[in-house]
């Protein structure tokens, strides 16, 4: 494949693979209690995910040596094992609720027992990962999932207003009716950051990097594939937020489920729109399943050293692929027990910027250090965000919890 | 080892350990020293879960071992032929009992269709 191509597909697979269930339900919701005024937080999450990325896919090339190889070597043994814990917990979650989300999805489109259709989910996403190939898990589920473009066509459809909407990406606090709305606020702008910033993809990112046989001369790549294919990602959650704020606002509707959230391009495109929004989430909930999943199993294996990668032959990384079946089991398990989908989305992505600084500071300081990175450490404007970033999430990730709690969730 | 210089905490422990056929066995969860000669000095190391338990707090150190046994397997210093990014063995993982492809979970994957393939 020339490199070229190879570029374009990769853009398109990150721009595809932007969206899960938790982003599309806090996105959409912040656009339906507060207009545009969290556009911004998309903004800072989006460059916030390409600056994590940038980093983790740079050290991956030059070093061929993903994310939990250098938090065990930073962290050590104790407080290592503490982050894969947490990081593994919240891909769990965030695999449950995607799974819940694709049989709310198969029972949308066919009807039937919805725990019926989570066995299906289950099976369907068992047999995708043994069956293909990492590259093709990647490009049909990220492609696949570029029908999400459709929510982006119904936003400006609705006919946004073009300087409120402007003005929605600077920083603001909006007028509100009464006090506590001040931390609902509060509490969608770190969910929004935290859906945007999931550790899980950056995992995700810089181990597909290595199944990819990238090497130093990748960073490049690395960089625009980032940079371009999560600022066309952010466009998908611009145009949710649109719909939440231009259809659903005004019908007072909080959309809680994925298939009230898809009758906005319904509304706007027909049947095709629908079947569209339905189709389009379907792939990015199954890519972002797959992709909690694999980086469960990826975590472990890089953490006690064991042999890992969708490109070796099954037999030779056995522990490896238990260990994402075991996670597709697990989540499956949890969506039987009959707990409502969209609560775990909303425990996994609080839980989710919790521990983000985990795994944030120690990919920031292999980044910068030059003896491992060489001429490939962090720049000036790297380091300078880098650091700014780090700040950011730890306030984000100290206040996640207390306002989770205070907010009840974000319902006031 | 021909190097003059070597920081065991930080190229060494917690590395990935690799066999003579680059195969992935483990990381070094500890090291052996012998400090009864004037410098200490580096004789074995070490992997598995009893190692790297020893390491955590006592209460997650009993869960740990609890549930997930207390291998170990002591690699003398003069195994260890190379260190790079990894530390590599001079002879095959299985000659430690190290590979992953003798346990019951290999015997469950190498049974499913496919799992032979390339």
């Amino acid at each position: 494949m020339s490199k070229y191509l190879e570029i374009f597909l990769g853009i398109l697979t990150a721009m595809g693979g932007f969206v899960e269930i938790g982003e599309l339900l806090f996105t959409v919701n912040a656009g339906v209690k507060f207009g545009y005024s969290l556009l911004w937080m998309i903004a800072v999450g989006t460059i916030g995910i390409i600056v994590f990325c940038e980093m983790s896919g740079r050290i991956a090339a030059v070093t061929s040596q993903p994310v939990f190889y250098f938090i065990r070597q930073r962290a050590g043994y104790g407080a290592g094992l503490l982050t894969l814990l947490a990081a593994n917990l919240a891909s769990l979650l965030t695999c449950a609720a995607e799974i819940g989300g694709i049989a709310i999805l198969l029972k949308l489109l066919f009807g039937g027992n919805y725990f019926l259709l989570v066995v299906v989910t289950l099976i369907f996403l068992l047999l995708t990962v043994w069956f293909l190939s990492f590259q093709a898990i990647e490009r049909i589920f990220g492609l696949l999932g570029l029908m999400m473009l459709v929510f982006v066509a119904a936003g400006f459809w609705f006919g946004p207003d073009w300087s409120q909407m402007a003005a929605g990406f600077v920083p603001n606090i909006p007028e509100v009716k009464t006090s506590s709305d001040y931390l609902v606020y509060a509490y969608f702008a770190v969910a929004l950051l935290s859906s945007i910033m999931l550790p899980y993809e950056t995992y995700f990112y810089a181990s597909g990097a290595i199944e990819d046989g990238w090497n130093p001369a990748s960073v490049t790549q690395n960089r625009l594939i980032v940079i371009v294919g999560f600022s066309l990602g952010a466009l998908l959650a611009v145009g949710l937020l649109l719909n939440g704020a231009l259809y659903f606002q005004p019908l007072v509707i909080e959309p809680q489920l994925p298939g009230t959230a898809a009758l906005a391009p319904a509304f706007a495109f027909g049947k095709y729109g629908l079947i569209l929004a339905i189709l389009g989430m379907f792939f990015a909930f199954s890519g972002a399943a797959i992709e909690n999943s694999l980086t469960a199993a990826y975590n472990l294996s890089q953490f006690f050293g064991w042999s890992w990668g969708k490109y070796r032959v099954p037999k030779d990384a056995p522990r490896f692929h238990l260990s994402w079946m075991v996670v597709f089991v697990l989540a499956a398990l949890i969506i039987l027990t009959g707990v409502d989908p969209v609560q775990v989305v909303e425990y996994s992505i609080v839980f989710s910027i919790v521990i983000l600084p985990l795994t944030y500071l120690p990919m920031l300081l292999a980044a910068r250090d030059e003896d491992y990175m060489g001429p490939y450490a962090n720049g000036w404007l790297a380091a300078i965000l880098g650091w700014a970033y780090f700040v950011l999430i730890c306030i984000a990730a100290l206040a996640a919890i207390p306002l989770l709690v205070i907010t009840h969730g974000g319902r006031g | 080892m021909s190097e003059h210089y070597l920081d065991i905490v930080r190229q060494v422990l917690d590395r990935q350990v690799v066999d003579a056929n680059h195969y992935n066995c483990g990381k070094v969860d500890d090291i052996e020293l012998d400090l009864s000669g004037k410098l200490p000095r580096v004789t074995a190391i070490l992997v598995g879960n009893q190692y790297s338990s020893d390491r955590l707090p006592e209460f997650a150190k009993w869960i740990f071992q609890k549930f997930f046994g207390r291998s170990r397997v002591k690699i003398p210093w003069s195994d260890v032929s190379a260190i790079t990014d990894d530390v590599k063995l001079a002879k095959n993982a299985d000659e430690y009992g190290l590979d992953e492809r003798n346990g019951f979970v290999y015997r469950f994957i190498e049974k499913l269709p496919d799992a032979w393939r390339k």
